[in-house]
């Protein structure tokens, strides 16, 4: 039905936008990292973000790696595509809690990749329309930009749609 | 906040691993009975965004063995094992790899190699190190490697990997042991070699 689709890999600290109807923006094996996807329900516009940690510090220019500062970049990005601020739904994935690793630098990195890229939306008068986050597996998230479509896939389980455009002008009517 | 390590750094801490994954090979074959070769190790220092795809298929199902490193310095020893080695290793062992028991053995091997290599890098290096008790999980390697990384991944974009292959002799069956140094990790070890800045 949808035949070869084009797929871009939003790798760690990257992030993407599209308005490529057929396009799918992908990031593979989230762990603690947090896939947050921006979609523009009425037209094919939508963006992904590969969030490693949650708030940037002064060593790093790379504004997809932090939640801080990748919720406003994506948005940016997605209003320079066309996308209407207001109309943006955002989804999360991941922020898996992988392993107990009890060294203080590293406690729990994706619970806090969660709640600060939930304060960063929130700041950004956002609301998160679905999530499949936490829990201690890693996940595969897949964007159809043309469909507003979002698809999430659990080792060893099946890929389950987590979001869809269709569903969310139902839900707005 | 290096952006990348010059040549020499690089070429010291292969050495580093070179000699840790070999004390690791000689605790592994002396385990199993067998003896254990061990590739020229690799210092990967690559964009974050490019490490994973260096280390293996993403969506490849691995189990690993997971030991923090405390101490002088933060690290994480990390070993993946791809599913059919996995249940080699533990048959050597004569346990059943699915089982919580195969497991154990998993993450007994790796705190045995990680304890080895340890031993080799604070005779090096003089920093003390001890390992914490390792954790397993069996998922998809992106989500290990890239959770592994995340804790060292603050200060900087570039990510630093030490990959040894170990392989059994007369098994088919071959690991990956790496050392993620964690955040300063990388500047103290390079300090203590004499070969910051």
């Amino acid at each position: 039905m949808t035949g070869e689709s084009e797929e871009t890999m939003v790798r760690m600290g990257e992030l993407s936008v599209s308005r490529t109807p057929g396009h799918v923006l992908a990031s593979i094996g989230l762990g603690s990292c947090i896939g947050l996807v921006l979609i523009e329900a009425q037209r094919p516009l939508a963006g992904l973000a590969h969030i490693v940690l949650p708030a940037s510090s002064s060593g790093s220019d790379a504004v997809g790696k932090f939640a801080d500062s990748a919720v406003p970049a994506l948005i940016e990005q997605m209003t320079a595509i066309g996308a209407m601020r207001s109309r943006l739904h955002a989804v999360l994935v991941g922020g898996a809690h992988m392993f107990a690793l009890e060294s203080a630098s590293s406690l729990d990195i994706g619970r806090r990749n969660e709640q600060a890229a939930r304060e960063a939306l929130a700041r950004a008068g956002l609301e998160v329309r679905a999530a499949a986050t936490g829990g201690n597996k890693g996940r595969t998230v897949r964007v159809y930009v043309e469909e507003g479509r979002v698809t999430v896939k659990e080792p060893g389980e099946d890929h389950v749609e987590i979001f869809s455009s269709l569903q969310a002008a139902g839900a707005l009517r | 906040m290096p952006k990348s390590y010059p040549e020499v750094q690089l070429d010291a801490l292969r050495e580093l691993a070179n000699i840790g994954s070999g004390t690791a090979a000689t605790a592994l074959s002396s385990m199993l009975g067998r003896s254990v070769n061990i590739s020229v190790p690799t210092a990967l220092a690559l964009p974050l965004a490019d490490v994973v795809d260096a280390v293996g298929e993403p969506d490849a199902i691995v189990t690993a063995v997971v030991l923090p490193l405390v101490g002088d310095l933060d690290a994480i020893a990390l070993l993946l094992f791809a599913p059919e080695d996995a249940s080699v290793l533990c048959g050597l062992l004569g346990v059943d790899a699915d089982s919580e028991v195969g497991l154990s053995a998993l993450a007994e091997i790796g705190n045995i190699l990680g304890s080895a290599y340890i031993r080799a890098l604070t005779m090096m290096t003089a920093l003390a190190l001890e390992p914490r008790p390792p954790e397993t999980a069996t998922d998809m390697l992106a989500a290990i490697v890239s959770s592994v990384l995340a804790a060292g991944a603050q200060e900087t974009d570039v990510a630093l990997l030490l990959d040894s292959e170990l392989t059994v002799q007369g098994a088919e069956c071959s690991l990956s042991f790496m050392l993620a140094p964690g955040k300063d990790g990388v500047a103290e070890i390079l300090t203590r070699l004499g070969l910051d800045g």
